[in-house]
């Protein structure tokens, strides 16, 4: 056998040194200074729940998806509903918009929470110490629930007193069963009294009964929600079924097959439910809305889902009379024509005066919205100790016992991920106003805000204030797209429309686990840090040291140059570069 | 065993036998074959190596100078604008002293484009510090790949199969594969003199001021002349185990010629017919085939052309300004020799043009006719351009 050539005695002479360069401290050239920062995705800041959802979609790519439902459930009792029945802006804010198409947080949400049910999970939090306040909570809603939810976790003994026979508030009552099954719904409810809260049904709050509860309780939670529908005020509105009304009896199981027109007058959530009921009972629904499509205070998903099914939309035309003939309603209705704009949003309108016109339904709906269902239940307008958080108010009364407003009472926007929200916000007020006193609620709670909004994050009120995050908001600008390539986003199956139009079975289908992993890999994980290591390769002074601290590594600052391509190569601008004076 | 191979397979295959720990490229006509036989061979397990794909032949270079540094074997393939392109690189390679080997398949710059064989690619990157061998055909093409590795290893300098376009790389011959066993036997495992080691470390090539660079040179230089001295040896031992032998040049009935013709590449397969036509017609002509142009054998060159009267180089390639570059190097090679036989050069086949029998034919009878080249470069066959029509 040959000997390898190469050990054959040919003197190579080369430049080596074994002198350290470490000598040469490139840091002192530096002017500007790298640092490991995370910042806020706007994801997060715009889900009024403040869910972490840059480290969910990071857990789910990574198949870790107990802690990617766990993540949620820190933020939000609701995934299974939310991830069926939120509106959500957070994919209307989503980076990834700019890129190609937002991620589809909401499916992956929905995925989650099934995931979680089919594997039977329960969450593993820390249980807390139990606090020697009780909190008496009005309503069994998603308001309610989640600040049952949430006052649980830190250990408060909650009472919920509920009318109905069984809890959920709109969410039972409210959404018919194709959008939100019964027993998902159910399912959730059971976690958060598993965490603690003694939920008592059949338990109609009066006046009176609520100055008696002051005396067993230190503090009230108030979330009747809205459960008066307003008034039409036209001649024969009693003709009219209400809306509400009509979805409790279907979720009641009292409602019969319908035939021929039915009208649904409004333009809300409601009248879009009710709508798609209808056609699902045999009726043929016809939608009459005073305003545009585009001003329809329905979420715009829902719209068109409808319209998708088949359901007719008759714009701009008011009731005017509802009027008996035989079995039959006549309606009049009156032309209406838009006269501008009302802040600057939805058209102003004006009828049209003289232009009417009749039609004949075997069924009249009303569904034009709800308000407070006694005067008791609103929270008052003004005085000096009235808090209004975001999402919540709180107030005292005159001898100073705390009553805190939440869900449809205290919130903008009707939602359910604002209910939880209020839920939420109220818990966290009522903790800091029983351990540090009123004055200090607003500034405590500054500090848990994700970003610097309205949403706020448990996670870190738990973690004894402790930001994990910078508030600044990542812009598309912030993302090195270099690092992510094109991908269609996943779209949700649906039963075909025959088979959905003739039954209440859920129209959305379940998300198939790679098809959900897919979908949260297109996620840019905006602001944080998902260990990539891009800063470690690309240091041309080595300065990257790995080590064992939660982030996984420091910058060695006696060799870093202030270069910044650390800071330009991180993908999802969890570094910034700072001057060095800063 | 013997296979039909295309001459791109069969340096792919070498390449697979010299058990190659790393390869990086960048395709490009002609020499994509290669590569791509490569990457198959690595994708299907023939080969446990890091094939690494790059965004540019610039790169790829880069790539294999790290490869090598940490001390294993590595091999890129490469042709015209790309070779052009690694420029920078090929002296860093050559200067750092790392072993690598690369297969180039001659084809002319642009502008304007053209993917046909010329040899002015390689040619130009003479002066790089790489050793150079021009292949016949593809047995040659695959014996010297794994030859390539011996020298690099040997003398630490890096090597260039050089081989043509098309008439080598896309043409189908029967070739003999060896056996892994008797590579191995040849080319044992790479234990290389130096390497980047975390455990012992130092920067390579560092500043380096003027008073090492000088020595530094010097001593490729010597590795150079090292690799003329030792190339019989290792053609002697590679001619124990695979009975095929080639000589740095390779000389045709010389002895007695009177013209001898002087080639390089496949135009050399071409000449052997010829010269044994015009032999059988009686006349005193033989043939010089140049395998290695770097490090230049000049004793062996001048040996066996000083004994002729006149020498006829053809060049298929071009020094602008000057001539063509093998008549260049031969005639430098054969100045000052007591009776130095005159050279007539011939520039010929530029951008693919085929060199034909009656290309080589014409160029046999116009060096014979004239006692003195009246030029330096006899353009061969050029067309008629009507240049009122054809230029701008
Ligand atoms: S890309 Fe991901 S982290 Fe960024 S906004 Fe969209 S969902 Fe949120
Ligand atoms: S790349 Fe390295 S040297 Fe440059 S700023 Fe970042 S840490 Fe510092």
């Amino acid at each position: 056998m040959n000997k390898n050539v190469s050990q054959t005695k040919f003197p190579v002479y080369i430049a080596r040194s074994r002198q350290t360069t470490e000598v040469n401290k490139t840091g002192s050239w530096r002017v500007m200074c790298p640092e490991y920062e995370e910042k806020t995705s706007p994801c997060s800041a715009a889900c009024p729940a403040g869910e972490d959802i840059a480290l969910i979609q990071m857990f789910t790519t990574r198949g870790l998806f107990k802690k990617a439902w766990e993540k949620i459930l820190m933020e939000n009792p609701f995934p299974a509903v939310c991830g069926r029945v939120c509106y959500h802006p957070c994919e209307t804010v989503c980076n990834r918009k700019q890129f190609d198409e937002p991620v589809a947080i909401n499916s992956i949400e929905r995925f989650l929470s099934d995931t979680a049910d089919k594997n039977g999970y329960r969450p593993s939090f820390e249980k807390p110490e139990t606090k020697k306040e009780k909190i008496a909570i009005i309503g069994a809603g998603p308001a309610g629930l989640s600040a049952a939810w949430f006052l649980s976790r830190m250990g408060y003994p909650c009472d919920i007193f509920e009318e109905k026979s069984e809890p959920g508030g709109i969410l039972r009552w409210g959404i018919p069963p194709y959008r939100l099954p019964a027993g998902v719904l159910q399912g959730e409810i059971d976690l958060i009294a598993a965490a603690g809260a003694e939920i008592h049904c059949n338990r109609p709050v009066s006046a009176l009964f609520l100055t008696d509860i002051k005396k067993k309780y230190n503090a009230v939670f108030m979330g009747c929600g809205h459960g008066q529908s307003e008034s039409l005020n036209i001649e024969g509105e009693n003709l009219a079924v209400d809306g509400l009304n009509f979805l409790s009896e279907l979720r009641q199981g009292k409602t019969r097959r319908l035939h021929g027109r039915v009208v649904v007058l409004g333009g809300g959530n409601t009248a879009v439910d009710v709508a798609r009921s209808v056609l699902r009972l045999g009726g043929t629904p016809l939608v009459i809305y005073r305003r545009r499509r585009e001003d329809m205070p329905a979420f715009p998903q829902d719209v068109n889902m409808a319209l998708e099914e088949g359901i007719e939309l008759l714009e701009l035309y008011g009731p005017a009379k509802i009027e008996k003939n035989n079995k039959d309603y006549l309606l009049t209705l009156q032309k209406m024509h838009v006269a501008g704009l009302e802040d600057g949003k939805r058209a102003a309108i004006e009828p049209d005066v003289g232009k009417t016109k009749k039609i004949s339904a075997q069924m009249v709906v009303k569904a034009i919205g709800a308000g407070p269902a006694e005067t008791w239940h609103k929270p008052p307008v003004a005085g000096k100790d009235i808090l209004h958080l975001s999402n919540a108010i709180l107030s005292f009364d005159n001898a100073g016992f705390p009553v805190i407003f939440g869900g449809d009472l205290a919130s903008e926007i009707e939602s359910v991920v604002h209910a939880v929200a209020s839920g939420k916000h109220a818990a966290i007020a009522l903790d800091i106003l029983f351990n540090k006193g009123r004055n200090k609620i607003t500034k405590k709670m500054e500090i848990c805000s994700v970003g610097n909004g309205s949403s706020f994050s448990f996670e870190t009120y738990l973690n004894r204030n402790h930001r994990p995050r910078r508030p600044e908001i990542v812009s598309y600008e912030q993302i090195n797209t270099d690092y992510f390539s094109k991908a269609q986003r996943i779209t949700v199956q649906r039963l075909p429309k025959e088979e959905a139009i003739n039954s209440f079975a859920e129209t959305a289908l379940n998300i198939p686990e790679n098809f959900a992993v897919q979908e949260a890999a297109r996620c840019f994980n905006c602001g944080i840090c998902t260990q990539c290591d891009n800063c470690f390769i690309f240091c041309p002074d080595v300065a990257v040291i790995h080590d064992k601290s939660k982030q996984g590594r420091h910058i060695n600052y006696d060799y870093c140059k202030g270069c910044g391509l650390c800071v330009a190569e991180c993908p999802r601008s969890a570094m910034t570069l700072k001057g060095e004076h800063q | 065993m013997k296979q039909v191979l295309e001459g791109s397979q069969a340096v792919a295959e070498a390449v697979r036998l010299a058990r190659v720990k790393v390869i990086s490229a960048y395709p490009i006509t002609p020499q994509t074959h290669i590569v791509e036989f490569l990457s198959d061979i690595c994708a299907t397990g023939r080969l446990k190596a890091k094939y690494i794909h790059v965004e540019s032949e610039h790169s790829a270079m880069a790539a294999l100078i790290g490869a090598a540094a940490a001390g294993v074997r590595t091999f890129t393939a490469s042709s015209s604008q790309g070779l052009a392109l690694m420029h920078e690189l090929l002296h860093w390679t050559a200067g750092a002293r790392l072993p690598v080997v690369m297969a180039e398949v001659n084809r002319a710059l642009g502008a304007p484009w053209n993917v046909w064989t010329e040899q002015t690619d390689s040619l130009a990157q003479r002066d790089t510090g790489w050793i150079q061998l021009y292949c016949e055909n593809s047995q040659e093409a695959l014996d010297t790949t794994i030859q390539a590795f011996y020298l690099a290893e040997l003398v630490n300098l890096p090597v260039m199969i050089v081989l043509d376009a098309f008439y080598l790389s896309h043409t189908y011959e029967p070739v003999d594969l060896p056996d892994q066993d008797q590579v191995d036997q040849f080319l044992p495992g790479f234990t290389p003199k130096f390497q980047m080691d975390t455990k012992n470390p130092c920067a390579f090539n560092q500043l380096s001021p003027p008073n090492v660079l000088m020595e530094m040179r010097y001593n490729m230089q010597l590795a150079m002349e090292h690799t003329i001295k030792n190339f019989p040896d290792m053609e002697d031992k590679f001619f124990e185990i695979f009975g095929r032998r080639y000589g740095a040049v390779e000389p045709v009935m010389c002895d007695d010629a009177d013209i001898i013709l002087v080639t390089s590449g496949t135009v050399t397969s071409t000449s052997r017919n010829i010269i044994q036509k015009l032999r059988d017609q009686g006349e005193k002509v033989g043939l010089l085939k140049i395998k290695m142009f770097r490090p230049f054998p000049v004793e062996e060159i001048r040996r066996i052309l000083g004994r002729a009267d006149k020498v006829a180089v053809v060049d298929r390639n071009f020094s602008f300004g000057a001539s063509g570059i093998f008549a260049q190097e031969i005639r430098a090679a054969i100045s000052g020799m007591p009776g130095c036989p005159a050279v007539f050069g011939y520039i010929a086949g530029l951008g693919g043009r085929d060199i034909t029998f009656d290309t080589l034919q014409e160029i046999y009878r116009l060096t014979k006719k004239d006692e003195k080249p009246k030029l330096d470069s006899h353009w061969m066959e050029l067309r008629e351009v009507d240049y009122e029509i054809e230029c701008c």
